[in-house]
């Protein structure tokens, strides 16, 4: 195995494990509030 | 010179999809700004597109790839396409029509002032930007092409390796995109009120495109139909997939959460970062690359907002060093093994092509940054770079273009 392999499995590696300590909660965000009325715009040419 | 009709098909295939990459851009770049300034980050592409589609055969290809003068810039005894026909030109593409290589090259000049219009999108003048792009293209573009691609051209002559434009596109237009962005100075607001991208899937779907016109931007860079493209196909690809991997996981660790934008600027820094090496490297060393630019660009993103610049769209971060690092690269990476008619890398035993690549990327660095500052100067004494702060306020669709992009 050459070096140029070795670092391109240790950089594979290094994403793998971050995919397993990062974490995978929610994040709460304000609900957007759409109005259901909708004024009509007029775009001149 | 015999013509072959299967290179010749392949590299007229992939200059139509290099051309693809600039609208692709558009989106890429018009899905990251606010609504009221998509259309004309959008036009900026599109414009471009037209602009240097002239400004190429008139005299761009002649400046960059005509006959050497003093291995500084191309002569212009082939102004106006005089002297290229379909006889293959050796030098260049021995197998094709000279004209078909021409036409491949047009779409890597016409992409390279595209991504500039990043940096200052949402604040310049749409006048200045045209006259800015045209003395861009002649000025910088054209020499630093004909140093590293034109037949005796300096750093062609010094060994330098640059399979597809890292030093050529991506340098010098990152390079020119954080000179662009604090000469014109930043948005009104900034780092007072948050800027959101408008479209995020307009984004998406624009790196989509990148990415897939960029097989074109890379595998015909091979100019030929055969065991190199695939090569320069592959590693483009394991590298692209490789820094959207990394980015998204640097990104998540960080703002603690997986982005979806984070991916596509990752897919493109990864893009970026293989273009030099793309016909070089074997899949091992497009890994590296890839994990390397998922690195080291998002680190520039944060060292860019920890300073205070406006590069709106961090093109210097993407492209000045993705493409920095994929140049080093190439000299770290290069075998052989994948092109005999290149050199090794320091992998490989040859140390002295990581200099070779530091001479290059420095070149670049320079002319970049120095015709960059001097074109904004020289334009600004003729039209102003920015709109007027009720102009910025209003919106470029409206105040530069008269329309709007959204009837909602």
């Amino acid at each position: 195995m050459d070096a140029t392999t070795v670092i391109a499995v240790i950089s594979c590696a290094i994403v793998l494990a971050g995919w397993l300590v990062l974490p995978s909660k929610m994040t709460t965000v304000k609900p957007v509030v759409v109005s259901e009325e909708r004024k009509p715009v007029s775009v001149s040419a | 010179m015999k013509i072959d009709s299967g290179d010749t098909a392949w590299v007229l295939a992939s200059a139509a999809l290099v051309m693809l990459m600039t609208p692709a851009l558009g989106f890429f770049y018009g899905g990251l700004v606010r609504r009221k300034n998509v259309l004309s980050t959008i036009m900026h592409s599109f414009f471009i597109l037209c602009l240097i589609s002239v400004q190429w055969v008139l005299w761009g290809y002649s400046l960059a790839f005509g006959p050497d003068k003093f291995h500084l810039i191309g002569g212009l005894e082939w102004i106006g396409l005089n002297n290229v026909g379909f006889t293959p030109n050796a030098d260049y593409a021995p197998t094709i029509p000279h004209q078909a290589y021409m036409v491949f090259q047009m779409m890597f000049a016409v992409i390279t002032p595209a991504l500039i219009s990043g940096a200052f999108a949402e604040r310049q003048r749409f006048k200045a930007f045209v006259l800015f792009s045209l003395l861009w293209a002649t000025f910088v573009y054209d020499p630093i092409a004909h140093w590293v691609w034109g037949a005796g051209g300096w750093l062609h002559n010094l060994g330098a390796l640059d399979f597809a434009g890292g030093t050529v596109v991506h340098i010098s237009s990152g390079v020119s995109a954080l000179v662009a962005a604090l000469v014109l100075g930043r948005r009104l607001g900034f780092g007072k009120e948050k800027v959101e991208p408008h479209d995020a899937t307009m984004t998406i779907l624009g790196a989509c495109l990148l990415w897939f016109g960029w097989f074109g931007f890379n595998a015909g860079s091979a100019v030929t139909a055969g065991s190199l493209a695939t090569s320069a196909f592959v590693v483009t690809n394991t590298a692209t997939a490789m820094a959207a991997l990394t980015w998204m996981t640097v990104s998540w660790w960080h703002k603690r959460q997986p982005s979806v934008l984070g991916a596509a600027a990752g897919a493109v820094a990864g893009l970026v970062a293989i273009t030099p090496a793309s016909g070089y490297v074997n899949v091992m060393g497009a890994i590296v690359i890839g994990f390397g630019a998922g690195v080291v660009c998002y680190a520039a993103i944060q060292l860019r907002e920890r300073i205070h610049v406006d590069d709106a769209l961090d093109v210097w971060a993407v492209h000045g060093i993705g493409g920095t690092w994929g140049a080093l690269a190439t000299g770290l990476f290069a075998t052989v093994a994948i092109n005999s008619s290149a050199a090794n890398g320091l992998f490989y035993g040859n140390p002295k092509q990581v200099l070779i690549q530091l001479a290059a990327i420095g070149a670049a660095w320079g002319w970049a940054a120095v015709g960059t500052f001097v074109i904004l100067k020289v334009v600004n004494l003729f039209v102003p770079l920015r709109v007027q702060e009720e102009e910025e306020l209003l919106g470029l669709d409206i105040s530069q273009h008269g329309e709007p992009a959204y009837a909602l």
